[in-house]
């Protein structure tokens, strides 16, 4: 990337972070928030954007922006009154923003559809600053009239030029007029003189006493001279002669009266210094200390972190086997160290969850005005951290999440004070570290699920047998049962056309679940639970047959080994008084050779469901880099992804949270006579066998 | 030898494309993100121009430019007010307390080097 | 009696103008053919140059002719560009 491209990409960079520092403040504004910093900042964003983005060429961004901040300047002016619907337009006007920038940063420009809306939002715009002579002198910025026919060739120019007396004080060289005006023409001839020198005594060797005399030839206009002089035009008398052919024209121009003291200055407000600086300006300053780093690049010092833990791996097993002690002792602290990188170079690409909660103010904004219905969103935990890799895939399902409960959860403000309610719905996202896991929470306080019409609608749909009986949780679970969303329920606001079951698949991929409790009346709410990272995990080794597994470590509870009076064929056994149903991983994975010694059991829990899952041999803990499952093993129930061993041999990492719901089916409904593992991967909240007796 | 210029805005893209231009033309450029980060580089390095933002966080350039005109080591150094035109009264309120010389925003890198040339050749 | 050159080295700017106003103007007033050495000047601009013109005059007043007797190049292209060669010693004015 040249320094261009890279200029060009945080320009970029910065919009988005300006037109998400627009969007809060306006919704700050909206609420009735806010202050005269909330509004500066407003400006200030807008101002930078219109500013960078003309200095890159983007003049459709620069023409937009300019509307919108004339606007906010008559905002900032109180000539306009901060309400609802101005705050819709603006908000409008920021995705209009931010949909050219994704254009220009794509390099596909000129959509017409994004035109259409940009000249309907000018219009708006437009209507809000009123008056016609207003909104003529708007579009037409500062430019100054033209009075000299446009010079025809070169010519001689005669400039006299008497300096004010403050002009070496404001950092102004005469000097250096006269070499700017030697690049825009051939300098003829300059004298320099002084003139209304005082007394030696009385003499200020700070103050001007400077006149130039110039002739020029040039190409230059009228105007383009005077500008050249704009910096001192209200500190010094400036005469320009055109001299035509040896005699000196009458065509002369001054300006500006003999400098007096600040004399000819508009009297300007008092000046207002703000001392006491906000806090928000103080947060500026923090985030100041912050540099931006390519997400790629961590991405790739991650992976080979990654690569070094596998070969430390490695070395500490070649070590072992020569049985060296040095050896041993040295791998030993080289894995120590890369430990402590790798947890470094993760809590790099470790980020606040907050910005993706605080984009939800906008959709709760938007999306409870559509629906007519009044809701406040309350944010917890916004300084929880994940990885970056998480955060990004999260947002989609949070979003659906976020809509089915102010679609289908939060009633009408008129149902609600019928049901004795306040008449404003309550939702809240909340975020917190949990055993190794985040967890992110959708909370609403509507009117819950309806049971009995969630299993009426699953046997409707063919989901679940006529008289199926379920507990609660698994009934709830049901919603995310492919098909169960059905065109009642997905309205083009939560569905998109999507049901909740592609939410379910997309936070398992992330190897998370999804829990749901609800009361009626009362509200609902969805638990994400989410592994703090995707790319490294600590983990258990086990071996099954000639293969090995490997267990993530954070689920394991513990390690037993398997009671030798256990029946074939049995579902669960007696943990110490407790019923803990368990797979066989010999079944699981159809291995038929003969078991060697005695078997182990490793008890494994996801959030509150524990299973116990029979292996072979414990080999011990181990840091495992995941490797994405090639397509072949993407429908491979029960595997969450691969690692390389440091020997070089490949281990499958289990997906404990869909090996402990096998487990628990079958313990629980599976009759002894169906007693089998059940083996169609990919339906195995379906496949609810027709006989329920209980074991 | 070339001469500094000090390129102040809270918009580190427009100061990364300012310097691109500046470096281009044969200057040196120091950058600073607000009021504040720049009054902390002016540390004794000889600057010939000053290049500011009037709208930043926590110092504006009206504050800046006080402060620099304030300070024995800089007080005479001229300084270029990044304004719009709908700034008339900052761009007074900027004039008053030194800063003589303006550029309207938005601008592009040619407009920059004109107006920076009129005070300080490369 | 021993001709010595008054000498400004280094910045000779706005900045110093202040402080070498008083020795400089009298240097210009006090001796009887007096000289400036300006050969070791890094930084030259308009209001160093009108402190040597204030001299020069104040040196012409008391009909004597102050004599630039060294010129570094940021001096000499201040006067070129200012059209007071004609100030430079012979040396560097070519």
């Amino acid at each position: 990337m040249n320094e261009f491209d890279q200029a060009r990409q945080t320009f970029f960079d910065e919009s988005r972070d300006m037109l998400r520092e627009i969007e809060d403040a306006l919704l700050v504004l909206e609420s009735g928030g806010g202050d005269a910093e909330t509004l500066n900042g407003l400006f200030r964003a807008a101002h930078t954007i219109k500013g960078s983005a003309g200095l890159f060429g983007y003049e459709d961004v620069v023409a937009f922006t300019h509307e919108v901040e004339t606007v906010l300047d008559r905002l900032r002016a109180g000539e306009l009154a901060f309400g609802e619907e101005l705050a819709g337009l603006m908000l409008a006007c920021a995705d209009h923003v931010s949909s050219l920038l994704a254009e220009l940063e794509s390099g596909n420009t000129g959509e017409t559809a994004d035109r259409d809306r940009g000249t309907g939002l000018v219009t708006r715009l437009r209507s809000l600053y009123a008056t016609p002579e207003a909104t003529t002198r708007a579009a037409s910025p500062a430019v100054e009239a033209s009075s000299d026919a446009p010079a025809s060739g070169p010519c001689r120019w005669r400039i006299d030029v008497r300096f004010g007396a403050d002009v070496f004080r404001n950092g102004m060289d005469p000097l250096s007029f006269i070499r700017y005006l030697g690049t825009r023409g051939e300098l003829v001839r300059v004298v320099t003189r002084l003139f209304d020198v005082p007394p030696a005594d009385r003499f200020d060797a700070e103050t001007c006493h400077l006149a130039l005399d110039i002739l020029v030839h040039t190409t230059a206009s009228r105007e383009e001279l005077e500008k050249v002089f704009d910096f001192v035009r209200d500190d010094c008398t400036l005469v320009l002669t055109r001299v035509t052919e040896g005699a000196p024209s009458v065509e002369t121009t001054g300006t500006g009266a003999v400098p007096t003291e600040g004399g000819t200055e508009p009297v300007v407000a008092p000046e207002v210094v703000n001392v006491a600086m906000t806090r928000q300006k103080e947060q500026r300053a923090e985030e100041a200390r912050f540099i931006r780093v390519q997400a790629d690049k961590l991405d790739e010092l991650i992976s080979l972190v990654g690569e070094l833990v596998i070969a430390g791996a490695g070395a500490t097993l070649v070590a072992r086997q020569i049985r060296h002690m040095g050896m041993l002792e040295a791998t030993q602290s080289i894995s120590d160290l890369v430990e402590e990188i790798r947890n470094s170079a993760l809590q790099l690409r470790m980020v606040q969850i907050g910005d993706t909660f605080a984009r939800f103010r906008r959709v709760v904004r938007d999306v409870s005005h559509d629906l007519g219905k009044e809701i406040e969103l309350e944010i917890r935990g916004a300084d929880t951290e994940l990885d970056k890799s998480v955060v990004e895939k999260i947002a989609d399902p949070l979003m659906h999440l976020v809509r089915n409960a102010m679609d289908h959860g939060i009633e009408t403000g008129d149902e609600r004070a019928a049901a004795g309610k306040p008449r404003a719905g309550h939702l809240r996202l909340n975020a917190y570290h949990d055993s190794g896991s985040i967890v992110i929470e959708v909370q609403d306080d509507g009117r819950g699920l309806d049971r009995a019409r969630i299993l009426r609608k699953a046997v409707e749909r063919g989901i679940v047998p006529e008289n199926t009986e379920l507990p609660e949780d698994e009934v709830f679970g049901l919603i995310f049962m492919p098909g169960f969303s059905t065109a009642e329920t997905v309205t083009n606001l939560s569905g998109r056309g999507v049901g909740m079951d592609v939410v379910k698949r997309n936070i398992e991929s992330l190897r998370g679940t999804v829990h749901v409790a609800s009361t009626p009346g009362a509200g609902t709410k969805m638990a994400i639970r989410l592994p703090l990272t995707l790319a490294i995990i600590d983990g258990f080794l086990v071996t099954v047959g000639r293969s090995s597994y490997v267990i993530p470590l954070d689920m394991v509870v513990e390690c037993i080994e398997l009671p030798a009076d256990i029946p074939a064929h049995a579902q669960h056994f007696n943990l110490r008084g407790e019923v803990l149903p368990f797979l066989r991983m010999r079944d699981v994975f159809q291995v038929e050779d003969s078991v060697a010694g005695h078997e182990s059991v490793v008890v494994v829990r996801n959030g509150t469901s524990r299973a116990g899952l029979v292996v072979d041999r414990l080999l011990g803990e181990l840091q495992a880099v995941i490797k994405p499952l090639g397509r072949i093993f993407r429908d491979l129930q029960g595997i969450g992804g691969s690692t390389i061993l440091g020997s070089g041999e490949v281990a499958l990492i289990l997906d404990v949270p869909a090996l402990i719901a096998r487990a628990t089916r079958n313990s629980t409904l599976a009759g002894p006579a169906t007693a089998g593992i059940p083996r169609s991967p990919g339906r195995l909240l379906t496949e609810i066998p027709s006989s329920l007796e209980r074991e | 030898m070339a001469k500094t210029i000090m390129v102040v805005d809270d918009s580190a893209s427009l100061r990364q494309m300012v310097g691109i231009a500046l470096r281009g033309a044969g200057y040196d450029v120091i950058e600073g993100s607000d009021g504040r980060d720049a009054l902390g580089k002016l540390d004794g390095r000889k600057v010939h121009l000053i290049v500011s933002d009037v709208n930043m966080p926590n110092m504006d350039g009206i504050a800046f430019v006080k402060a620099v005109k304030a300070h024995p080591g800089y007080k005479f150094t001229p300084v270029v007010m990044l304004t719009t035109e709908n700034q008339e009264a900052r761009m007074l309120e900027g004039r008053n307390a030194g800063a003589k010389a303006w550029i309207v925003k938005p601008f592009k890198p040619p407009e920059l080097l004109d107006a920076v040339s009129r005070l300080v050749l490369p | 009696m021993e001709r010595v050159p008054y000498v400004v080295a280094g910045e000779f700017t706005i900045y110093q103008v202040a402080e070498q106003k008083a020795p400089l103007l009298a240097m210009a007033a006090d001796a009887d053919e007096p000289e400036l050495d300006l050969g070791g000047v890094t930084e030259f601009d308009a209001a160093g140059m009108q402190l040597v013109l204030v001299a020069e005059q104040l040196a012409r007043d008391a009909g004597k002719s102050l004599r630039l007797v060294a010129a570094s190049p940021a001096v000499a292209e201040a006067f070129r560009v200012a059209g007071l060669d004609d100030r430079l010693p012979r040396e560097v004015s070519a």
